[in-house]
């Protein structure tokens, strides 16, 4: 018993120390942000992006599901979507013609999520039964004329939240689940390659620490718990969305309700890279940035955020002016090819007399104030990276343009949206089963 | 030719106008005239130019509203005002240019993309075209004042002139449209060509120029566009009271001009915006039109009243569009644009014997088994009693449904008759007249008849029946002759449009799921995973191969764990004996080493193989890895169990299991036939499915469809039963922690009608031991989650029924752990009477039977207080099928009860869980 106390008493002092180290570590980069990006960009000549009605516009409506769309994702070449819906669907559309080219029956109705593979040759789902299935777009139909799985990853012992093929590679997906893990996914062999966050760090060399580790979590949870505050750091991850380093595939991000974002690196399953705190809710969502050296998120507490992965920094916060309490959530977002412009799907709750109102609203942020938001104009990289050594403070945030006030939007919550692979379209798909195509002018 | 119809024109224009008959005769003055009043005119325009648009607003609303006759000719009349107004304004100064540019300007932040391309052009050749009038212009001031007022004035005037001055400057500018948009155009159609050739000098001059400039088309088109705009901002102001919704009409572009990219393709088709008329080439309708949410519609005129001369055209589309889009997305648009909301007759619109529809009435009328033709916004009168139906001021068009409850009384004079015969209260026209007198009707003495809905006419003040109208032969011929209705037998004959209307409403509504979802959730070992299986097996929904597979890899699996905590527990025992042996050895020291030796061997270890397959059996569950290596090295490992099961030592463990507390009670079910079960070709039984823990590795969501078959056992509830019996159910089995934190999924099952939430009963002496060495007791646990699932809003009014599992263990339990462990329990006092004169309720209930209703009612309690509802609960043994099948039909139940919820009283029904709780 004595042990313990003892135990728990070295537990409390080390939680103490961590706290300090984090309020000291906030400090310090609070003061070293000191330059403000807005001043910058516009001592720089740079104008916000400017959007009339007319510019984007609803173009297709792609109806077909009967139940609220919960995800999409477009092939990275051709002009295809593939969305998942809870009537227990996948639709791969032609987004140009509105045709659907493949109906997927799914044998677990409650899909979370879906993903295209890079060749468009197959696609990914998962959902509530903790499997992540995988279609093949060219194998024949079965005998009841449903494409038959050919692949299922099982293993994850909750939800698979979010899934991602990694660029470039048909063989690797990585998963994000909700037993607080993400899973890098041999294809070929169904089997896992490593697994990311958990209790137990797994892979195929063991090591004598991690060895060490479990033993100690044999006799006492709570020092565990203590060690992984200090070096697991990747102990209470919900994966909700990942999102893969497009110019780095070894990298990945992935987001929790824990309110923190981690980035990983494939080759180093034990440990996250860097976790980035902020947010004040979980977080749903989160995208790399183009130029694969930021990333946004989107969070329950109504705001989109802008990390830096190479200085841990926040860079930006995104948010709306909303009541007191109505937070409306981000859903899903998304980055414009250019980085210039941050899409982001928002909900609304307002609780009225204990019913439930969903409002949507696709609202558009200015970003970064520097060339046009063409998707051909790809200078970013350059000028980001000139910028960065400024330290940057928050800039002054200013929405571009509100589909919502058009009358294409959606009726029902959106929940998910993305932008084609030549950034000239965004899909958004929502709870009132369709999906909306829009085309930049 | 021309002087004959100055003359002629002012008057005709006086007697049209019903109103403000100086303005009309100032403006025909002015067009006499032109000369002489400029000097004093002038300084009137540019103020007036500027003024006049609010002041005319004014008066129009004052007309439209008191007025109803106006609605369908003021728009004509408008637009050829401004057409008019507009040349005229074109012949001034730049000064009234510039006001008109703003007047663009403003307007394009409105009209869209669309409106801003021209009107950016529509600038330029807006100046170009000034430039031009100007040097023609010299009697072009006065003229213009006079087409000024002639605007305000909003008389029939304007119309003609600005008609044929579309004529003439755009030879191809759609008279036709216009007409379309009033028909009053026939009868204007007389005097468009006497103004024609009437036209005052400077329409003439418009037309020498035009001719002049030769080919110089795009000045005429853009002229009109522009009085596109200055018309359209006319609208704005003028017309917000009755067409509130209704959009800027675009005046077209010159026939065979998209409207988008003003490129021109006469024969190219075009799509026409049902709203503003803006028509659009085949490159552009898609910008234009975006996805169509509300049918052919600008995307700036989305959520705008379509034109109701356009109405005839809803869901008809060119063959460019089809072609386009092919047929899939063009029928999903047709069908939107027909049955949009937006696009539906406006009730307010249409007056019936002087009162405007409500919604509700309106859909009345179209939905009534004879329901008018053809309905378009107007005045309308309706004869209650017999059934007619004709416009205002006209004869009777149609005999629809008589004793609708829609307008007023019917108005003496409501089809405007002068025969001074009545027929219901209305006198009656002279066509009708005739048609009496066919019939053999005597109407001598401005008689008064009263005809109802089946053509039986009596006198006035008569109780008498003096015949049927409408079974005289002759009267059907005299009717059709003279174009009056006639009843149809057959309801709803050629009412196609109509059907549309009322029918595209209902066409929308997603086709009703019959299916009932009832949501099983529950904690951790609250055998939420038992009772899906019971239903399945129960309602025989078959365990596919696939499934089968996959509980048989639990099942192996599981096997490996229970032997591994055996083997744990082997370590243990192992330990103590030696300890003992020691002790023992230390009690009687003698030469009987050697055998104590083998006494040690063969009570608790293993041979070197099989030491070796436990400690890496071992290894394999302290590192989480059972679960990657056991399925599929159950191959290699299956002789391994079988012979860890014949050894002596095992088989000595396994008998003091009962002291293993982490093993599972459904170990034994298992660990018994453990040979059998590792064997690779095991198939695991219905039994052993239902024994085994979860339903896949994962542990994910798991459905099922299943329908309650007929049977014996609820014969009470047959009748009622009668009328669903194939109404399909889907259990649907969701694990507390699939739900991710918060519930946050939980909002996937919005759609479910009724929530199981199950509980162990044998909960309350059990505890979680968390990450962080917490002890929460079971029980709490549950209630906890309960309380967040009650609360959350996606499962706000949904039915709950508590599912109170295991019953049988707690038959076991209670006798040996009070209830009382819990701290939610701890009031738990039950008096065990012994006397027996409470003989009613199986005679002293026992123990466990009380802990039930005592834990039933606490649920509820809490159930109440967060809901203010109340909460269904059933008690259950989940191996036990019966009892399965019992809790099941009572979810159903429920789910009827809540649909007679308005006839029955719930409280009546719901005592049934109520009542013995109250006898704790």
């Amino acid at each position: 018993m004595s042990v313990l106390a003892e135990l728990k008493q070295r537990h409390v002092a080390a939680t103490e120390t961590l706290n300090a180290l984090k309020a000291k570590l906030k400090q310090k980069r609070l003061l070293l942000l000191d330059t403000d990006v807005a001043g910058y960009a516009r001592s720089q000549g740079k104008t916000p992006v400017t959007f009339g009605p007319t510019d984007l516009v609803c173009c297709r409506t792609l109806q077909g599901h009967t139940g609220k769309v919960y995800s999409l994702d477009w092939t990275p070449e051709k002009n295809r979507i593939v969305s998942a819906s809870q009537d227990g669907r996948l639709i791969v559309w032609n987004a140009l013609t509105s045709q659907k080219t493949h109906a997927i029956k799914l044998p677990c109705a409650w899909v979370m999520t879906c993903a295209f593979s890079p060749g468009g040759q197959s696609v990914a789902c998962g959902g509530l039964d903790s499997v992540c299935s995988i279609f093949n777009l060219n194998s024949p139909n079965d005998k009841d004329g449903n494409l038959p799985v050919s692949r299922m990853l099982t293993g994850h012992k909750g939800y698979v939240s979010s899934c991602q093929y990694v660029p470039d590679e048909e063989t690797h997906l990585i998963t994000a689940s909700g037993d607080q893990t993400c899973v890098l996914w041999d294809i070929t062999t169904g089997l896992k390659t490593s697994v990311f966050g958990g209790e137990f760090q797994s892979g195929h060399t063991g090591d004598v620490l991690r060895y060490v580790t479990y033993l100690f979590s044999a006799f006492t949870n709570v020092y565990l718990e203590m060690i992984s505050a200090a070096f697991l750091a990747s102990m209470f991850v919900l994966g909700f969305s990942v999102s893969i380093n497009g110019s780095n595939s070894r990298m990945f991000v992935s987001s929790s309700c824990d309110s923190t974002v981690r980035l990983w690196d494939t080759r180093v399953a034990s440990r996250a890279v860097r976790s980035f705190h902020g947010h004040e809710g979980d977080v749903n969502t989160v995208r790399f940035f183009p130029d694969g050296n930021r990333f946004g998120t989107g969070s329950d507490d109504g705001t989109c955020r802008l990390f830096d992965i190479r200085t841990g920094h926040q860079l930006q916060e995104y948010s709306r002016p909303h009541g007191e309490n109505e937070v409306p959530h981000v859903t899903s977002i998304a980055f414009s090819i250019s980085g210039r412009l941050l899409f982001a799907g928002y909900t609304m709750v307002i609780a009225m007399y204990g019913t439930l109102y969903w409002q949507r609203y696709v609202v558009f942020f200015s970003e970064w104030c520097f060339n046009s938001y063409r998707p051909s104009t790809v200078m970013n990289v350059y000028m980001y990276d000139a910028l960065f050594t400024f330290q940057l403070k928050f800039l002054n945030q200013q929405v571009v343009l509100n589909l919502g006030s058009l009358q294409t939007s959606h009726y029902g919550r959106i929940s998910c949206l993305g932008l084609s692979g030549d950034g000239s379209a965004l899909c958004t798909g929502s709870w009132d089963t369709s999906l909306k195509v829009s085309c930049d002018l | 030719m021309t002087s004959v119809l100055r003359s002629i024109l002012p008057v005709s224009s006086a007697k049209s106008e019903d109103h403000d008959d100086d303005y009309s005769v100032e403006y025909s003055f002015a067009m006499e005239y032109s000369g002489p009043p400029v000097s004093q005119d002038i300084p009137q325009v540019a103020p007036v130019d500027v003024h006049r648009i609010p002041t005319a607003a004014v008066a129009a609303r004052g007309v439209t509203l008191s007025n109803l006759s106006l609605p369908v000719i003021q728009p004509i009349v408008k637009k050829s005002d401004h057409q008019n107004q507009k040349l005229l304004e074109e012949l001034k100064s730049s000064g009234s240019k510039v006001a008109n540019h703003q007047v663009s300007k403003a307007h394009v932040g409105k009209i869209g993309s669309s409106a801003r391309v021209y009107s950016r052009k529509s600038g330029n050749f807006s100046y170009r075209d000034g430039e031009l009038a100007i040097e023609e212009g010299g009697n072009g001031e006065s003229n213009v004042f006079g087409g000024a007022q002639s605007s305000s004035s909003s008389g029939t005037m304007g119309f003609s002139d600005g008609h044929d001055d579309s004529n003439h400057l755009s030879e191809s500018s759609d008279v036709e449209e216009l007409d379309d948009n009033l028909k009053a155009g026939v009868s204007y159609g007389d005097c468009s060509n006497p103004t024609t050739s009437n036209s005052n000098e400077d329409a003439e001059d418009c037309v020498d120029e035009v001719s002049g400039q030769g080919h110089r088309t795009s000045v005429v088109t853009f002229r009109d566009l522009q009085s596109n705009d200055s018309m359209s901002e006319q609208t704005d102001h003028d017309e917000p009271e009755i067409l509130p919704e209704r959009r800027v009409v675009l005046d077209d572009v010159k026939k065979g001009l998209c409207h988008r990219c003003c490129k021109k393709n006469r024969f190219a088709g075009k799509e026409v915006c049902i709203v503003c008329g803006a028509k659009y080439c085949s490159k552009c309708v898609i910008k234009a039109m975006g996805s169509m949410p509300e049918g052919r519609k600008c995307i700036t005129c989305i959520g705008y009243r379509i034109d109701e001369s356009k109405r005839g055209s809803l869901g008809k589309c060119s063959r460019m569009l089809k072609r386009l889009l092919g047929d899939e997305a063009i029928k999903q648009i047709m069908i939107a644009e027909i049955s949009c909301e937006v696009n539906q007759l406006p009730p307010h619109l249409i007056f019936v014997n002087d009162k405007p529809l409500s919604i509700e009435e309106l859909v009345m009328l179209q939905s009534c088994a004879n329901p008018p033709k053809k309905l378009r916004p107007g005045k309308y009168w309706y004869d209650k009693v017999s059934g007619f139906w004709g416009k205002d001021g006209e004869q009777p068009c149609q005999i629809i449904s008589a004793h609708l409850a829609v307008g007023y009384q019917i108005r003496q004079d409501a089809s405007n008759g002068n025969t001074n015969v009545m027929i219901n209260n209305r006198e009656i026209t002279k066509a009708e007249f005739w048609m009496l007198q066919a019939a053999g009707i005597h109407c001598e003495g401005n008689p008064h008849f009263w005809v109802t809905a089946d053509g039986s006419y009596q006198l006035e003040g008569m109780n008498y029946v003096m015949g049927k109208l409408w079974d005289k032969k002759r009267v059907r011929i005299v009717c059709a002759a003279l174009s009056l209705p006639f009843p149809s037998d057959i309801t709803n004959t050629g009412g196609e449009d109509i059907d549309d209307n009322s029918n595209k409403i209902n066409s929308k509504n997603p086709e009703q799921d019959t299916k009932n979802r009832l949501l099983l959730i529950g904690c951790d070992q609250s055998g939420t995973s038992t009772i899906y299986k019971q239903a399945r097996i129960l309602y025989s929904v078959p365990f596919s191969e696939d499934e089968k597979q996959n509980i048989k890899t639990v099942i192996q699996r599981n096997l490996y764990r229970y032997i591994a905590i055996i083997l744990e527990g082997r370590e243990r025992f192992e330990e103590d004996h030696m300890i003992e042996i020691r002790r023992r050895s230390a009690d009687e020291p003698g030469p009987s080493g050697s055998s104590d030796q083998v006494d040690k061997k063969n009570a608790y270890s293993f041979s070197p193989r099989l030491e070796s397959f436990s400690s890496f059996l071992l290894q394999l569950v302290m590192s989480g890895e059972l679960e990657v290596i056991f399925p599929a090295a159950t191959r290699v490992y299956s002789p391994m169990v079988e012979e860890l099961w014949k050894d002596k030592a095992f088989q000595a463990i396994y008998k003091r299991r009962n002291e293993l507390h982490l093993l599972p009670r459904v170990a034994n079910y298992f660990l018994d036939r453990a040979v059998e079960i590792s064997r690779i070709d095991y198939e695991p039984s219905e039994m052993d499915i239902l024994y085994a823990e979860g339903i896949t590795s994962s542990n994910g969501v798991a459905s099922v469809d299943f329908s309650f078959p007929k049977s014996s056992q609820d014969g009470y509830m047959e009748s009622s039963d009668q009328n669903d019996p194939s109404i399909s159910y889907q259990l649907i089995r969701v694990h507390a922690s699939s739900l991710g934190e918060n519930c946050k999924w939980l909002e996937m099952f919005e759609d479910v009608d009724l929530v199981i939430y199950s509980v162990s009963l044998t909960d309350y002496d059990e505890y979680y031991e968390d990450i962080n060495g917490v002890r929460t007791n079971k029980m709490l646990a549950a209630k906890k989650f309960f309380e967040s699932i009650v609360t959350h809003p996606t499962l706000a009014e949904k039915h709950f029924l508590l599912i109170l599992n295991k019953f049988d263990l707690l038959e076991e339990k209670i006798e040996r752990v009070p209830l009382t462990q819990c701290d939610w329990f701890h009031d738990f006092n039950p008096v065990i009477s012994l006397h027996p004169h409470s003989a009613t309720s199986s005679n002293n209930p026992p123990l466990a039977q009380r802990a039930f209703h005592y834990i039933a009612v606490q649920f509820k309690r809490l159930f109440q207080s967060l809901t203010e509802r109340k909460l269904f609960v059933s008690r259950l043994t989940g191996l036990e099928a019966d009892s399965v099948d019992k809790a099941l039909r009572y979810g159903k139940e429920i789910l009827k009860w809540s649909e007679e919820r308005n006839t029955v009283s719930l409280n009546e029904w719901s005592t049934e869980s109520m009542e013995p709780s109250t006898s704790v």
